[in-house]
C-alpha cells in the first residue's frame, strides 16, 4: 500500500501537473525506472572493452616494483648499480628519488611511496625499475642488492593493545580508539548471551589487475596518468603532493576499471608510474601480476569482536556491549572510518537504548587494510546477527521473531543518539524475505544434477548424507561519508540540437553510473541521445565511487545540471512562443504547454541552441562524534534482510549455499536490472567471505597470494538468488533536487551456516559437527501488515487516533501518517496487531464504512469520553452482546469506529 | 613466469625421444600435455635445460582391448579415456576418474602417461591406477619392461622410471562387473581434491583402495584392504585408513582433518562397493 503511494509521489516529481492533461506522444525510452542496456555492456561481453591493462602507447617503458620479502625489517643497504648496468634499463628509483612528500594516505599520510630505511609489511615497495621490456624490468629487480636486518614482527593486535608491541611507526601503533556509549551503562538484562567472533581478511579480488599508463609533459613539469581508480581527484591530491607538483600539472583520466570493491580507493601504482615517467621523460606502463596484486592493495580488515546482549525474557533487546578490535595492518588507509562504521552499527538494525562499545583499530606488520564493500559493517553484522541467533535460542524464540520484535523503525535512535529519520523498513524487509519462495527441490537438490550437491561434481556426497538448514541475517548500513566530511559531486550538462552531453569525474567501476547518468538526462530533457565525455580531472570532483554514494551524489549533480538546462530550454521556448514559462514542461520527448496548445519536440526546440550548465550536489552536513561516539555523524541508512538455504554434509563439513532470498531497502530502483546486478554481486562476495575466501597471514607473511589457494567462488558455487526490492520513497534524497535514491548494495551480510562452536568467517570445513541449530524450512506466510484509512487530512486523523490510544503519530510525509503497536516501536498499547496508517485521497467518504476499527478498552465510558473530547461524534448508546460491550463513534472525518470491552 | 632458459627438442618418433633422453638424461624433461610440467617450471620445482616435446608421437595415442586388460597408450588424453566405450564398459572406474580431472580443456590436453609419470600424491588417476592394480609399461635403451603400479611411485614426485626411460602404456585389468566408487572432497568446483578415494571390489581380485592427497605420493590404503580381506566390517576397515598414510598439512586442511575426511570417504566408498 505504501509503495503505491510512493509511486504517486515520485511520478509527480518526474512529470508534475501537466502530465494529467497532456499525454506524451513519444515516451522517453531508457529513462528513470527503465533498465536500458549499459553503454559499456556489449563491449565487455564481446571482450572489446579497453581495461586499464589494455592502455599502451608507442615507445613506452615498462615499470616494475621491488617489494620487501619481510614483514618487518631495516634496510641496511641498497645497491642499484647492478640493475642500472643491465642493457635496456632506463631508471632505478628509491626513496631518495621522491621529489615531494615521502608519504601518502587517504586519511593519514603515513605510508611511504618507497620504503625509507624500514619496511613494515611483506610486499612494501622498496625500489622501482623502468626498462624497455617487462622481462628486462623484472630481471633488473632481481639484480638489485638489498641488505636486510629483519625486525621482530608484530602480528597480533592484542600485543598492540596490551602495549607490549614495539613502536612500529613514528605516528604510533593505534589508528583509532573510539567508544560508543549511550543510556544505562550498568543495565543487566534478564537474558544475557555473549560470544567472540572472528572475521578473516578478505581480498577484493577484482579481475582487472592494477595497471596505469603515465605520460610526461614534454617540458617534464607535469604528467598525465591513465589509471583504474575509484576517485580521480583524491588520487590527484595525493599524487601531486608526492611528485612536488601543483595539482593542475597532474591530470588523470579514468581507464577501464575491472572491478574495485574498495581496493582502488587507496593509491597503488599511481605515484610509481608517474615518478618513472617524469624521471625518464618517457611514457611508462605498469601492471601488477595476480600475486603482486595481493600485496598491491588494501584488504578487508580482519576483526575480533566480543559482544554481550542483554534482553528481557520476551527477547526485547535492552543493552549491547561490544569490544571490537580491527587489525589495520602496517598503514592507516581508512582504518579510522572503517572502525567508526563498525562500532556505530554494533546493535544492528534493532532498537536498543543502551550500549557500551569499545573500538580499536591498530597497526601491525600485517598487510594494510582499508576499504572493502560493506566497510566495517560486514564485520559488525556477522557478530550482531550471530548474537541474535543466540538470543532467539536463549529466549525460546524463532530467529525471525526475535528480529521482528526488535526491528528498528523510522524515528528510532541509533546507539550514537542519531535519530533514523529516513525510511527504515526493517520489518518489511524481514517479512518480504520470509515470504519469498523456497528452493523447489529438497535437500541435495535435483538428484540428477550432482552440481547441486555440496562438493559438486566430485560426487563426494549424496542426498542421503545432506541436511538442509535455513539461516537469517538482517543488516543496517550507513550511506555516504560520515563524521563531518564535506562531501560533494559535480556534473555538467550541455544540450545542443537534441543531443545531451554529460561530463563528470565519477569513476565508473562497473556499478553502472554511466547508464544511470544517461537515464537521468533522458527523463529530465526528453532526449534519446546522451553522450558521455571522458571521465577525468578536467572538471571538479565527483567524490569517491564508494560508500554507496554515487547514485545519490553524482546522480544528484547530473540531475541538477539537467534541470538547469531544462529550465533554460523552457525559457527559450516560452520566449519564442510568447507563453508563460510556468505553463511549459517536458512530457516524453516534447516540450508541451499545460493546455495542450503547444507541442514542440525537444530536438526541434533545442535546434540551434547550446545550453550548458554545471551543478554541485551536497548531502546534508554531519558532525564528528564526541568522546562517547554520540552525534549525528551519518547521512542516511539502508536495510536488508537475507535468508540463506544451505545444504550441509555434516560428516564432512561440506557446504553448498543453495539459495539466498533477500528483500532490500533500495529507495526507488532507478534501474531495476542494475540494482539486481549489484545485489547478486554483493551476495556472491558475501558468500565468498562466509564460506571460502580468506587471505591467510602467518607472522605477517601472506600464505596464499594466488587464485589457486585463495578460494574465490566460481559460477558453480553461486547460489540461486531471489530478490524483492523494497521501494520506499526516500525524503532526504528528494530534498531540493528531487533525485531518487537507488540501491547500491549493502555489503555482505555474511549469510552463513555455521557450527555454534566456531564463530568465524570464513567458516573452515570441519568434521563431525552437527548443524542442529539450523531451522528446518517453513512455507510462505501472509499476515495482516497494516490497515490504511483513506481520508482528507491524514495529520488530523492520525493525531486523533494517536491521542485516543495514548501514543505519538508517525509522519512519513504530508500524505501519509501512521500509528503502530508498541511491539513494533509505536505507542499503541497492545501486544501486536497491524499498524494503522492514514493516507490522503482526493475522493470524499461516501456512506457507511465497510471496514471499521474496534479499539479495545477496559473502561468503556472513559474511552468514549476521551474520544469525544478529541473530536469524535457519539453515534449511539452502549450495546452489550455475547462478546462484550461497545459504543459506535465517528472520527473527525466521519469514519465509524467502535470502542469495545475486551 | 618460467625463470630458467631451456632448449627445445621435438621428437617425432619414440626412438628420437628415447635418444634425446639418453643424451640429456636428468637434464631433460618430456613435454606431453604440459599440465604438470609447465606449472612445475613456473614454480621453479623443475628446471630442465632441455624440454623434449613428445606430443607428436601419435603412435602412443590409443586404447586397445587386450584380452584381460585395457591398454592405454601413454599419450592418450584423459578426455579420450573418459569417452571410450571400451573403458566405460570394461573399467568404468577409470572412465569416471578421467572425467574428474580438471575441466574439459585440461582433459583434452593432459595425458595418462604424463599424469602417471608425474606421480603426484594429489592425482586422481594415480589413486585409481592403484585401486585397479594397473601395470606401467616403460621403454628405455635396453627395451621394454613392466612395473607393477605398487612399485612405481617411490617418493615425492619420484617414480621408478629411469632417467633414460619413458612410459609407453598403462595396462589396466578389466573389471566389468566390479563394484566401484570414487570420492573427491574439495571446497570449490574444479579444484584438486583435498582428499580423494578410489575403490573397486572385484570378485576375483578383492578390494582395491587408492587414496588421493594422503601422502607425499599416491597411496594405497593397505590396512583397509587387509582388514576387508579378513572380513572386517566397513566401519572397522575404514577406521584403519590412517595407517601407512602421511597426509600433508596445508592451508586447506590439516593432516588430522585429512585423516578424518579419508575415514568418512573410505567408509562411503566401501558402502557403495558393497552393493554391486
Amino acid at each position: 500500500m505504501r509503495a503505491a503511494s510512493t509511486t504517486t509521489t515520485t511520478s509527480t516529481s518526474t512529470s508534475s501537473a501537466g502530465a494529467a492533461t497532456v499525454a506524451p506522444t513519444e515516451p522517453v525510452t531508457g529513462g528513470l525506472g527503465d533498465s536500458p542496456l549499459r553503454p559499456d555492456g556489449a563491449l565487455k561481453v564481446q571482450g572489446r572493452f579497453a581495461f586499464s591493462s589494455d592502455d599502451r602507447v608507442d615507445a613506452m617503458l615498462h615499470g616494475a616494483t621491488l617489494r620487501s620479502p619481510h614483514a618487518a625489517a631495516r634496510i641496511v643497504r641498497i645497491d642499484i648499480a647492478p640493475a642500472l648496468a643491465i642493457t635496456g634499463v632506463r631508471a632505478v628509483l628509491t626513496a631518495s628519488d621522491v621529489p615531494g612528500t615521502l608519504t601518502y594516505g587517504l586519511i593519514d599520510d603515513d605510508q611511504p611511496v618507497l620504503a625509507d630505511g624500514v619496511v613494515r609489511y611483506q610486499g612494501e615497495p622498496v625500489a622501482l625499475v623502468a626498462a624497455d621490456h617487462p622481462e628486462t624490468a623484472r630481471r633488473a629487480l632481481g639484480s638489485i642488492v638489498v641488505e636486510w636486518e629483519p625486525l621482530p614482527v608484530v602480528a597480533d593486535p592484542d600485543d598492540v593493545i596490551a602495549g607490549t608491541a614495539r613502536e612500529l611507526h613514528p605516528r604510533g601503533n593505534v589508528f583509532r580508539r573510539q567508544d560508543v556509549a549511550c543510556g544505562d551503562q550498568e543495565l543487566v538484562g534478564e537474558v544475557r548471551v555473549e560470544g567472540t567472533y572472528e572475521i578473516g581478511m578478505q581480498d577484493q579480488a577484482f579481475l582487472g589487475l592494477e595497471a596505469a599508463l603515465g605520460i610526461p609533459d614534454p617540458d617534464g613539469a607535469g604528467v598525465e596518468l591513465f589509471v583504474a581508480t575509484q576517485w580521480l581527484h583524491e588520487d590527484r591530491k595525493q599524487l601531486s603532493a608526492c611528485l612536488g607538483l601543483a595539482p593542475e600539472r597532474v591530470r588523470l583520466t579514468l581507464s577501464g576499471v575491472g572491478g574495485a570493491f574498495g581496493g582502488r580507493e587507496d593509491l597503488s601504482l599511481q605515484v610509481h608510474t608517474a615518478l618513472l615517467a617524469l624521471h625518464t621523460r618517457r611514457p611508462v606502463r605498469m601492471q601488477y601480476t595476480r600475486e603482486e596484486s595481493f600485496f598491491g592493495h588494501v584488504h578487508r580488515h580482519p576483526a575480533t569482536i566480543w559482544m554481550r546482549h542483554h534482553a528481557d525474557r520476551d527477547g526485547t533487546l535492552r543493552r549491547v556491549e561490544a569490544r571490537m578490535v580491527f587489525d589495520g595492518g602496517a598503514y592507516a588507509s581508512t582504518s579510522h572510518a572503517v572502525l567508526f562504521n563498525a562500532i556505530t552499527h554494533a546493535q544492528g538494525p534493532y532498537r536498543c537504548l543502551n550500549a557500551t562499545v569499545e573500538g580499536w583499530a591498530v597497526r601491525t606488520n600485517n598487510p594494510p587494510c582499508g576499504a572493502m564493500r560493506g566497510f566495517g559493517v560486514v564485520q559488525a553484522c556477522f557478530a550482531h546477527e550471530s548474537q541474535m541467533d543466540r538470543l532467539a535460542e536463549a529466549c525460546g524464540l524463532d530467529p525471525v521473531e526475535v528480529r521482528l520484535r526488535n526491528a528498528m523503525v523510522t524515528g528510532d535512535r541509533l546507539i550514537t543518539g542519531q535519530v533514523v529519520d529516513s525510511v527504515a523498513p526493517v520489518e518489511r524487509c524481514i517479512r518480504e524475505t520470509v515470504a519469498l519462495p523456497m528452493p523447489p527441490d529438497g535437500p541435495g537438490g535435483d538428484a540428477a544434477d550432482p552440481r547441486l550437491l555440496p562438493g559438486g561434481v566430485g560426487l563426494t556426497t549424496d542426498a542421503a548424507h545432506v541436511r538442509r538448514g535455513v539461516g537469517f541475517g538482517v543488516s543496517i548500513k550507513n550511506l555516504m561519508y560520515s563524521e563531518g566530511f564535506d562531501d560533494y559531486s559535480t556534473a555538467r550538462c550541455r544540450l545542443a540540437d537534441g543531443v545531451a552531453t554529460l561530463k563528470f569525474a565519477t569513476a565508473e567501476v562497473g556499478q553502472g553510473f554511466v547508464t544511470l547518468a544517461q537515464q537521468i538526462a533522458r527523463t529530465r530533457l526528453g532526449v534519446s541521445d546522451v553522450v558521455l565525455e571522458p571521465i577525468d580531472t578536467s572538471i571538479d570532483s565527483s567524490g569517491s565511487t564508494s560508500a554507496s554514494r554515487q547514485t545519490w551524489m553524482s546522480g544528484g549533480a547530473v540531475d541538477a545540471a539537467c534541470r538547469a538546462v531544462r529550465s533554460r530550454l523552457l525559457d527559450a521556448v516560452a520566449q519564442r512562443h510568447s507563453i508563460e514559462v510556468e505553463a511549459l514542461e517536458i512530457v516524453g520527448t516534447d516540450v508541451v504547454s499545460a493546455d495542450g496548445s503547444l507541442r514542440v519536440p525537444v530536438t526541434e526546440a533545442s535546434a540551434g541552441l547550446v545550453i550548458d550548465e554545471s551543478a554541485h550536489y551536497r548531502h546534508r552536513p554531519t558532525v564528528e562524534p564526541d568522546a562517547q561516539g554520540q552525534g549525528d555523524s551519518h547521512v542516511a541508512f539502508a536495510f536488508v534482510a537475507h535468508r540463506a538455504v544451505v545444504d550441509v554434509d555434516p560428516e564432512l563439513g561440506l557446504v553448498r549455499v543453495v539459495q539466498i532470498a533477500t528483500a532490500q531497502d533500495v529507495g526507488v530502483a532507478l534501474n531495476p536490472l542494475s540494482v539486481r546486478g549489484q545485489i547478486e554481486g554483493g551476495i556472491a562476495q558475501g558468500l565468498g567471505l562466509a564460506v571460502m575466501e580468506e587471505i591467510v597471514v602467518r607472522d605477517g607473511i601472506i600464505r596464499n597470494p594466488s587464485f589457486t589457494d585463495y578460494l574465490l567462488p566460481t559460477a558453480l558455487d553461486a547460489p540461486e538468488v531471489v530478490v524483492s526490492l523494497v521501494e520506499e520513497y526516500e525524503p532526504l534524497a528528494a530534498r531540493g533536487q528531487g533525485s531518487r535514491r537507488a540501491a547500491v548494495h549493502i555489503g555482505n551480510t555474511g549469510d552463513r551456516c555455521r557450527d555454534p562452536q566456531r564463530d568465524r568467517a570464513p567458516d573452515r570445513p570441519y568434521a563431525g559437527a552437527t548443524p542442529g541449530h539450523l531451522r528446518m524450512t517453513t512455507g510462505p506466510r501472509l499476515h495482516l501488515w497494516e490497515v490504511v484509512v483513506d481520508c482528507a487530512e491524514p495529520a488530523v486523523l492520525a493525531a486523533f487516533y494517536a491521542g485516543l490510544c495514548g501514543c505519538e503519530p508517525h509522519r512519513f510525509d504530508d500524505e501519509w501518517y501512521w500509528i503502530e503497536p508498541a511491539s513494533r516501536g509505536g505507542g499503541v498499547a497492545d501486544a501486536g496487531g497491524p499498524r494503522i496508517a492514514f493516507q490522503r485521497v482526493p475522493e470524499p467518504k461516501v456512506g457507511k464504512v465497510r471496514l471499521h476499527l474496534d479499539l479495545g478498552t477496559d473502561d468503556l465510558e472513559g474511552a468514549v469520553r476521551r474520544a469525544v473530547s478529541l473530536g469524535a461524534g457519539r453515534l449511539g448508546d452502549p450495546v452489550t452482546d455475547a462478546a462484550g460491550s461497545f459504543v459506535v463513534l465517528a472520527d473527525p472525518e466521519g469514519h465509524e469506529f467502535c470502542v469495545v470491552t475486551e | 613466469m618460467i625463470q630458467n632458459p631451456f632448449d627445445y627438442v621435438r621428437a617425432t618418433t619414440l626412438s628420437e625421444a628415447l635418444a634425446a633422453l639418453a643424451e640429456f638424461r636428468r637434464e631433460a624433461k618430456l613435454l606431453a600435455g604440459g599440465h604438470s610440467l609447465l606449472p612445475m617450471m613456473k614454480l621453479g620445482l623443475a628446471e630442465p635445460s632441455v624440454v623434449v616435446d613428445i606430443r607428436h608421437l601419435r603412435d602412443l595415442d590409443y586404447i586397445d582391448d587386450a584380452a584381460d586388460h585395457v591398454a592405454v597408450g601413454a599419450l592418450t588424453a584423459h578426455r579420450t579415456v573418459e569417452t571410450s566405450p571400451l573403458v566405460q564398459t570394461s573399467v568404468p572406474l577409470l572412465a569416471h576418474v578421467a572425467a574428474h580431472v580438471g575441466d574439459e580443456q585440461v582433459r583434452a590436453r593432459g595425458t595418462v602417461g604424463g599424469a602417471i609419470a608425474h606421480g603426484d600424491g594429489a592425482s586422481d588417476l594415480c589413486a585409481a591406477a592403484l585401486a585397479l592394480r594397473a601395470t606401467v609399461v616403460v621403454e628405455g635403451p635396453p627395451g621394454r619392461r613392466q612395473i607393477a603400479i605398487d612399485d612405481f611411485f617411490v617418493g615425492y614426485l619420484e617414480t621408478a622410471l629411469g632417467p633414460d626411460e619413458m612410459i609407453v602404456e598403462l595396462r589396466v585389468p578389466k573389471v566389468p562387473g566390479a563394484a566401484w566408487s570414487f570420492q573427491k572432497y574439495r571446497r570449490r568446483h574444479l579444484d584438486w581434491a583435498i582428499v580423494g578415494c578410489a575403490a573397486v571390489r572385484d570378485p576375483d581380485r578383492g578390494l582395491g583402495v587408492g587414496l588421493v592427497n594422503m601422502g607425499s605420493r599416491p597411496t594405497r590404503a593397505v590396512e583397509v584392504e587387509t582388514a576387508d580381506r579378513r572380513g572386517a566390517d566397513i566401519t572397522e576397515a575404514s577406521d584403519l585408513v590412517a595407517a601407512g598414510c602421511e597426509p600433508p598439512s596445508d592451508l586447506h586442511a590439516s593432516a588430522e582433518y585429512r585423516v578424518e575426511l579419508a575415514r568418512v570417504l573410505v567408509n562411503r566408498a566401501l558402502d557403495a562397493c558393497r552393493v554391486a
